[in-house]
């Protein structure tokens, strides 16, 4: 059984794409189910404009980098590290315990921007 | 979401099935029966005589006489009791129990438990790449002190026919205990129980329009099975406890309906799947079907197959959601240590991506050729969004 916020997101994500010439792009994947998923963000001034992503996987792990990029749009990115675990694991609401998989992908999406993004974002908060 | 009636789009008929209008009107009839079949007042009697008529036409659906066939609660308890009763009387020199790979959960678990409880020596047969498990491979693993062999009419994932009067030669032939899981084939295929000279075989309603906790074993010799459940003696004393008659009622009316209709329903899927191998053929999407496709092999009513470069079970949700079609998998969501996989489709030899990418379409009575149409139409459109949102979209 899926939610309505995974249904949502993986049935009519808005956010499928491609960026040219993005700020930041990265890849991460779950080597045992094989899921695969490629975050492009363009920025301006530390904030972000857009974010796309390319995702083969799970529906639960296709709507992840959809809200993931959602929670994206219009962010200060100096501000990314002040999303708390929690805060991040409720943004895919109540899964079943076979897709608690897509919580780590979505700390694991979140985790690789902070760091991505950290240089940048220590100079604009300085 | 186009509006329509949720069994248009229904294409999962081997995990359950719709109960007929027949079935549902005999339950209903059967709702207020209160009477407890084994006393002696007049409604007792006349609920005995639903039980009895009951049993005749299941017997008569399996070729049998009504004697011969026992009530379980479903599938699951028909597999649990022929295995475990008919392996009491061995516990003492527990010997070797031969089985395949593709079996129901139903059958796995309850030989795997007696192999860990009792000390059975198992022998666990992988089919071939078609599907199917070779006399050869059950002839070969025959042993002197093999107590049970255990082997289903038609697989559900693949819908492949294994071959089960060859292997109850077998059987009768070395005086072995022999199993048929037929749940996937009674009210599929024409099943005539004495001619396949198995010593027990397992049916179950909801898989041909009957209702959901009811289903039957077929038993040639009672003396070569204990009873699991003990009690007040009902059901010959091999099966006690009151009995379900409401369901019993639905199972009867759907065994009946189901051999008078049962050449027809057959014949209809056929066409069904013919419309669909020949739709997928015309595709622009990269299909390849898993196991036999062509009708001697295989149930009429299924076809396994993968779509490369798609995850089956997001596949699945998509077409649910968009189109309101309804399939199963081949591979359900994996945690991060383990995945699941089909054990039939590995047991055959699939590749991990494959499994994955795999779906079962099972169709049935209530299946109408613009129903394959709208499927084959949704797979594509479904597909080429999920492909969009891929690396390479």
């Amino acid at each position: 059984m899926y939610n309505d916020i995974i249904i949502d997101n993986f049935s009519d994500p808005a956010h499928v794409g491609d960026i040219d010439g993005p700020e930041y792009q990265y890849e991460i994947g779950n080597p045992v189910c094989g899921d695969r998923i490629r975050i492009q963000i363009s920025a301006t001034g530390g904030r972000v404009d857009s974010a796309r992503f390319r995702a083969w996987g799970c529906a639960t792990s296709v709507a992840t980098a959809n809200i993931f990029c959602a929670s994206l749009e219009r962010l200060v990115l100096a501000r990314l590290g002040e999303r708390s675990d929690s805060e991040i694991e409720a943004m895919l609401g109540e899964l079943e315990p076979s897709q608690y998989h897509c919580v780590e992908i979505l700390q694991q999406l979140h985790r690789r921007l902070v760091d991505l993004a950290g240089e940048d974002c220590r100079e604009a908060t300085t | 979401m186009m509006d329509m009636h949720p069994i248009e789009g229904y294409f999962d008929y081997n995990a359950t099935t719709p109960v007929s209008e027949a079935a549902a009107a005999a339950m209903t009839a059967a709702l207020r029966l209160f009477a407890n079949p084994s006393g002696r007042t007049r409604p007792s009697t006349s609920n005995r005589e639903l039980i009895r008529e009951s049993k005749a036409r299941v017997a008569r659906l399996l070729g049998t006489v009504p004697e011969k066939v026992f009530f379980t609660s479903g599938g699951s308890e028909a597999n649990n009791w022929a295995i475990k009763g008919s392996l009491l009387n061995d516990l003492a020199a527990p010997g070797h129990i031969l089985t395949t790979a593709i079996e129901h959960p139903s059958v796995i678990e309850t030989i795997r438990y007696c192999a860990r409880q009792f000390g059975f020596e198992v022998t666990c047969l992988k089919p071939d790449a078609s599907g199917a498990v070779s006399l050869e491979a059950v002839a070969d693993a025959i042993r002197p002190d093999t107590r049970l062999i255990s082997m289903m009419y038609a697989n559900n994932e693949t819908g492949v026919i294994q071959p089960v009067e060859q292997v109850a030669a077998l059987a009768r032939a070395g005086d072995i205990p022999f199993h048929v899981d037929a749940v996937q084939a009674v009210g599929k295929r024409p099943l005539d129980v004495e001619a396949l000279g198995a010593d027990f075989v397992s049916l179950s309603a909801h898989k041909f329009y009957g209702p959901k906790g009811i289903g039957g074993l077929y038993i040639r010799d009672i003396d070569r099975i204990s009873p699991l459940i003990h009690g007040g003696g009902q059901e010959m004393a091999m099966r006690s406890g009151t009995e379900n008659l409401v369901a019993i009622a639905g199972l009867g009316e759907a065994a009946d309906e189901c051999r008078r209709e049962l050449e027809r329903w057959d014949r209809h899927c056929l066409d069904c799947k013919q419309r669909l191998l020949e739709r997928l053929r015309k595709t622009a999407i990269e299909t390849r079907i898993n196991g036999l496709s062509d009708c001697a092999g295989a149930l009429s009513n299924t076809l396994n197959l993968s779509v490369p470069g798609v995850r089956g079970e997001a596949l699945a949700l998509l077409m649910e959601k968009k189109d309101g079609i309804v399939v199963s998998i081949g591979s359900a969501c994996s945690n991060n240590k383990t995945r699941q996989l089909s054990p039939v489709l590995q047991a055959m030899g699939l590749a991990d991506e494959a499994i994955q990418s795999a779906i079962r379409i099972s169709f049935g009575r209530f299946t109408r050729l613009d129903d394959i149409d709208r499927f084959v139409d949704s797979l594509e459109r479904c597909v080429q969004q999920l492909k969009t949102m891929s690396f390479n979209g």
